[in-house]
């Protein structure tokens, strides 16, 4: 059923292109520096196939911050079309964005839960621009349904194809190929051979790449599954996008308010740019465990995006809408296990940890454990080699005063 | 990264390029002898590649990373003027820091071509494309030109070298590339070889004025009114014989590299039977053009024109040609505050290009894609309309801004 809706979406050429004529707009979604190398290599790789299969085709990036902050949402895109050059750049060229997507290709499943690349852009969901049959491609070890419990509704039916994976930290100053990239580009060409002849793509993957990528390839279908997304399916999206004020309504000579000021013991009691939460740059969140807390501080200190606030008993909360998943508070904390980055697909809200620790603290502790389950994750970020996985025997118990 | 070999003695190869490093890859065919680097986006990945391609031993040359936009074109000022061929490149804010060395290259008549990845002035900072930074040079002796496609950059920036270098002109080059939407757009682009180049393009021959112990002379000693005028007289001349060497660099370009650049100054896009046409630089020639196909299935006669070659100027070129048309609406990706009819720098260069006429078309004016504001193609169809519109009426308020919140 999905592979026929799919069918039926590609034959149906844009009002742009003609009966014969037909654009494929494929929009790569990665973290910022982190995934731009391998993001603007799977999209320089969609021209090359494209090329060779006789299309025509060129690859942009959306232009967010170079270098681009760590994890920030950005955006690599890609147009292939049987069009000539001259018209597929008239019709593509020179734009920030895409107008609809043929096929979202997700390398971080955690940002379904939506994108903010930048200020005034507000929280966008992961499938905005995925159009009536599209595809949203997600590389993620989760089911379908798990993702589209964070993903907006759509007013029509499109599909969420998987494919099994981790997120890729392939390409941070040097690219360092974990295969990330051809299989992405296998999936697309199962997903819809017209961005991708299957045949020109193991070619080309020969050639440029050798066997183990030709491997990687094959194998790749294996890994695919695709589901029909009905427009029923998905949360009702509850960030709205900010409206900006005519150009006589504001200060003169760039003149900025700043962030009014405000600061109160408590959650939530520091004054925030509300205009630029910055929640959805992280994968992961740090969870904290505030019965093994010492009070050094360190948290609050470090923290790059001031998210702590201090609490009258001498904690400090998290305020989650600001967290960027960073992981400094988990590396400068002295206490073994009382903050540890965890998995942020496994939250469905931002509610403040220290007022759950005030209510029922053995509850709040038997809750952290179960979302920090046996495995701790560490990123390799500066080489950009991948994570380690360390197993915890045991949880650290309660402490008693 | 060798793609798609092509067995050709005028082409290397076919790769997939940004705007700049298509630049880039000009640089190293032009054989330069010196590049002085200072990061600044969206030019800095011309930088990145030249010192990539150096490291990987593809050419040769001094790369020096300057302490700042100053000293960079400092650096290629003295450099060419040892009859080294040079290199620099910047952007926006960047580019207006080396101004002073920038106004002097000029007047001392020294050949440097330089990259120019538009960006819009600060403050505020801002990444995003606007043409005022390269516009700048328009009145102190550089050749201005701008490229609209990854496959222009590297043609134009060969060309570059040979113009500015030739005997009869020695000014430099500013070769402009709209920010973001060229500087980091990727397309499949035909890399020459190197020996086609070096048919193309001679060694940089400064004679009698290359600065050598051989050769000892002065540049640019203290004046008066008593030499001056002469002086900005002799650039007056280069720049008016420009031209013609710029038509013969693009004729020989042709034959060589079997391009079709028809005419060098500008191309035309629809224009044979067209009433009412769009013209402007860089890369708004994307959104004009499917602008242009959508109202020519609906039966309008629009055409668009972009603008090559800003200094030096088509005149009599785009005065015949314009002639032809009822109605031209000049999109200016500039704005020149209080300036004639509050209009931009493009459209007042136009408008009086076309004042000799005895039937003129009606010219209006479009400021838009300020800042790297897209310019959609349904702001284009919104310019053919309001274009069209003057086909058959005066204009009354000759400048609109498109796509501005008011």
């Amino acid at each position: 059923m999905a592979q026929e809706a799919l069918m039926s979406s590609q034959l149906s050429p844009s009002e742009s292109t003609g009966s014969d004529g037909f654009i494929k707009r494929i929009e790569i979604n990665y973290r910022g520096i982190f995934q731009k190398n391998l993001a603007k290599k799977i999209g320089g790789d969609i021209v090359y196939v494209a090329t060779s299969a006789k299309n025509t085709a060129f690859s942009n990036g959306r232009y967010s911050d170079a270098p681009e902050r760590n994890g920030v949402p950005c955006k690599y895109f890609a147009f292939v079309s049987n069009l000539s050059e001259q018209d597929l750049e008239a019709e593509c060229g020179a734009k920030l964005d895409i107008d609809e997507a043929d096929i979202s290709v997700v390398l971080d499943d955690a940002m379904v839960k939506g994108v903010e690349p930048w200020g005034w852009h507000g929280i966008r969901p992961i499938n905005e621009k995925v159009r009536p049959g599209g595809t949203l491609l997600v590389t993620s070890r989760k089911k379908a349904e798990d993702l589209i419990k964070f993903i907006g509704k759509k007013p029509f039916t499109y599909n969420i194809a998987i494919l099994e994976g981790d997120n890729s930290f392939a390409g941070l100053w040097v690219y360092n190929d974990d295969l990330t990239d051809v299989r992405v580009l296998a999936a697309i060409a199962a997903i819809d051979p017209k961005v991708i002849d299957p045949g020109y793509l193991e070619e080309y993957v020969a050639r440029k790449y050798g066997d183990r990528s030709v491997e990687a390839v094959k194998a790749a279908k294996n890994f695919l599954t695709i589901k029909e997304v009905t427009p029923d399916e998905g949360i009702e999206w509850p960030h709205k996008v900010p409206v900006l004020p005519k150009w006589h309504d504001f200060e003169e000579g760039v003149a900025v308010p700043a962030v009014k000021r405000g600061f109160e013991i408590g959650p939530r009691g520091q004054s925030r740019n509300l205009n630029f939460r910055r929640g959805t740059t992280k994968s992961m969140r740090p969870l904290v465990r505030f019965d093994l807390c010492i009070k050094c501080t360190l948290c609050w200190a470090e923290c790059p995006d001031q998210c702590f606030d201090p609490t009258g008993d001498g904690l400090y909360d998290i305020n989650y809408e600001y967290c960027t998943g960073c992981g400094k508070c988990a590396e400068v904390c002295p206490p073994k296990e009382c903050i540890v980055m965890v998995d942020e697909l496994r939250f469905e809200d931002d509610t403040s940890p220290w007022e759950s620790h005030k209510g029922d603290p053995q509850k709040y502790i038997k809750w952290v454990e179960e979302k920090k389950g046996p495995e701790r994750v560490i990123h390799n970020r500066v080489t950009g080699t991948g994570f380690n996985v360390k197993l915890v025997d045991k949880p650290v118990p309660p402490k008693v005063n | 990264m060798t793609e798609q070999v092509v067995k050709s003695p005028i082409y290397e190869r076919e790769e997939l390029l940004t705007g700049c490093q298509a630049v880039a890859h000009a640089v190293r065919l032009a054989d330069v002898d010196v590049i002085a680097a200072y990061p600044i986006r969206p030019y800095t990945e011309v930088m990145d590649t030249l010192s990539k391609l150096l490291a990987d031993g593809k050419f040769d040359a001094e790369y020096i990373i300057a302490d700042s936009e100053h000293s960079q074109f400092e650096i290629v000022k003295h450099a060419t003027a040892i009859g080294a061929r040079c290199f620099a490149g910047s952007s926006g804010t960047g580019w207006m820091y080396g101004f002073e060395a920038i106004v002097v290259t000029a007047t001392d008549r020294l050949p440097v071509v330089a990259m120019v990845g538009n960006r819009a002035l600060d403050d505020p900072g801002a990444f995003g494309v606007e043409h005022n930074d390269a516009l700048a040079v328009r009145d102190l002796g550089w050749l201005l030109v701008w490229a609209a496609t990854a496959q222009e950059a590297i043609d134009t920036t060969l060309i570059a070298y040979r113009v500015a270098e030739d005997p009869s002109v020695m000014m430099p080059c500013a070769v402009a590339l709209d920010g973001a939407f060229l500087t980091h757009s990727q397309h499949i682009v035909k890399i020459p070889s190197p020996e086609a180049v070096r048919s193309f393009l001679p060694p940089l021959n400064l004679g009698t004025r290359q600065l050598h112990p051989d050769n000892p002379i002065t540049i640019a000693p203290q004046v008066n009114e008593d030499w001056l005028m002469e002086i900005r007289r002799q650039n007056f001349e280069a720049a008016k014989r420009s031209k013609g060497v710029i038509y013969k660099a693009y004729k020989e370009f042709n034959e060589i590299f079997k391009t079709n650049y028809e005419q060098p100054f500008f191309n035309e896009f629809m224009t044979d039977d067209a009433e009412a046409i769009l013209i402007g630089m860089g890369t708004v020639a994307m959104p004009a053009k499917a602008a242009v196909k959508r109202l020519r299935k609906k039966g309008k006669r629009v055409g668009f024109i972009g603008l090559r070659w800003f200094r030096p100027f088509p005149t009599e070129e785009l005065r015949t040609s314009l002639s032809r048309f009822d109605a031209v609406g000049v999109v200016d990706r500039d704005v020149s505050y209080g300036a004639p009819d509050l209009c931009g720098i493009v459209f007042n260069e136009i408008r009086s290009t076309l004042y000799p006429l005895k039937k003129q078309p009606r010219v209006v004016n479009f400021i838009a894609g300020l800042g790297g504001r897209e310019i959609s193609i349904e702001d284009g169809v919104t310019m053919y309309e309001t274009t069209l519109k003057y086909t058959k009426q005066d204009v009354d308020v000759p400048v609109t801004w498109i796509g501005v919140r008011e």
